[in-house]
């Protein structure tokens, strides 16, 4: 999407604990959990970067 | 293909609030129908497992070893410089417990649940709210990966920190970053922990929270850390501060780590609504957190007995309206709300605090035998001996 940054979110284990810090902070309620899995809706996020904040471990990225 | 379901009361969630709810729902008279959507209650543990003990009579939850894993006789606050202070049961009484086995707690809440004649089903997540009108009358659900309906007099949003069920229904229970903390904990084992006290840190070593040590018994202790989201400048920041803590820490470098729990929790302010027709939230959905310990658990037990039984009363006289949830919304207020606010001012006091005045505090208050732990007879310790550190306070007076 035109002058929207990449959010990337590692959610295959190697970082992710799959606490759901990131569903709860984030505004407009765009990332889901399920179980072993974390997406998000592209079309809504506003890369606010709230969720980058409040994952403990790191694994969510805004370049 | 799942068949569709109708209950009087449906729970979403069944942490310690869902369960309460539940519990209590069914034993004024409901039909009620839980949801979870993990395949095992209370697992895995996101938790830093300490917990007070004096509201459980309250709500009729009777202390048992099956998840009581340590008593403790009180907590020890470290300043930046590592002087302490104890708060023990006489001084500061509600304040201290136990440490607990949260999925045995949690599991013990289900039974007493089932036992009261909820039904639970696991496995079993909301993926959406159903509408009547503007009235919620139920969510759409996925149940090991089947979709269908549960149509609901009363749904209970007791979906925890990452709560849907309140957005959905369009409760206002988004929060300000500094309202919010980023935890990370470790299970260790092979840890130098001193069993009588469950022990907090303060000051830059965790930013707008603290670092937490939670022993448990045979040398296992929860050592966790909370950062305020508003102070965190760069990615993976709780992991950081926590792992930097530990480093300088040699009895619990020296531990291993046998599990890691990561979370988010609500420090803010109590929420201006948890009600709308149809549907209530109660426990970490309702930010019920306490914003000064980050304890949850008694909150959300003490407000679930309650949402229960006002959602049976509502779903038995056809009435679950905003209205008639008044009777929760005012219920739960009375009990928890001066506190909450009362205690999130002073989070909001303790994040704009300096290291020195952290150790100014903490040093005048050695020696000093506090008879009851209360916010004037610090002050006065305080102002005994830094006269000059009292008017950063003088909010508090």
């Amino acid at each position: 999407m035109a002058g929207k940054k990449s959010l990337h979110i590692e959610s295959s284990g190697q970082l992710c604990v799959y606490c759901g810090a990131c569903v709860g902070v984030c505004p407009l309620n765009c990332i889901f959990l399920d179980e072993t899995r974390i997406t998000f809706d592209e079309r809504i996020c506003t890369r606010c970067e709230i969720c980058v904040k409040a994952c403990p471990v790191g694994a969510i990225e805004i370049d | 293909m799942v068949k569709d379901l109708t209950t009087d009361v449906l729970v979403v969630g069944a942490g310690p609030s869902g369960s309460m709810t539940a519990k209590f729902a069914a034993k004024n008279g409901a039909k009620v129908l839980m949801i979870e959507k993990r395949q095992e209650i209370g697992s895995p543990v996101r938790c830093g497992e300490g917990m007070s003990k004096d509201w459980l009579k309250e709500v009729g939850i009777a202390p048992s070893p099956r998840w009581i894993n340590v008593e403790v006789e009180g907590a020890r606050i470290f300043s930046p410089s590592e002087q302490c202070f104890e708060i023990n049961e006489k001084s500061a009484g509600n304040e201290v417990g136990y440490v607990v086995e949260r999925d045995a707690f949690d599991k013990q809440l289900a039974i007493d649940a089932a036992n009261a004649g909820a039904e639970i089903l696991l496995k079993t997540s909301a993926t959406g709210i159903l509408k009547d009108g503007g009235r919620v009358v139920g969510v759409r659900a996925k149940a090991f990966g089947e979709p269908f309906e549960i149509r609901a007099k009363v749904t209970i949003g007791a979906d925890g920190f990452e709560s849907q069920v309140g957005r959905w229904a369009g409760l206002p229970t988004n929060l300000a970053l500094r309202d919010m903390d980023s935890c990370l904990q470790y299970r260790m084992t092979d840890v130098e922990c001193d069993t009588r006290y469950c022990d907090f840190y303060l000051g830059s070593v965790a930013p707008g929270g603290y670092v937490w040590i939670f022993p448990k018994a045979d040398g296992l202790a929860n050592v966790g850390i909370g950062v305020q989201l508003s102070q965190i400048k760069e990615p993976a920041a709780a992991r950081t501060y926590l792992d930097k803590w530990i480093a300088a820490h040699p009895g619990y470098a020296k531990g291993k780590t046998i599990d890691v729990v990561g979370g988010g929790v609500s420090i803010a302010p109590p929420l201006k609504q948890t009600t709308a027709d149809g549907v209530m939230i109660v426990g970490d959905a309702a930010r019920m957190i306490d914003p000064l310990t980050g304890g949850g658990i008694a909150n959300g037990c003490l407000a679930g007995k309650l949402c229960g039984e006002v959602a049976a009363d509502a779903a038995l006289k056809g009435t679950p309206t905003k209205e008639f949830f008044q009777a929760y919304e005012k219920g739960w207020r009375l009990r928890l709300e001066e506190k909450l606010y009362r205690n999130w001012l002073a989070k909001e006091k303790l994040c704009s605090l300096s290291d020195a005045t952290f150790n100014k505090v903490v040093d005048a208050l050695q020696g000093v035998k506090l008879q009851k732990l209360t916010v004037h007879n610090i002050l006065k310790a305080v102002r005994d001996k830094y006269p000059e550190v009292t008017k950063e306070f003088e909010a508090f007076l």
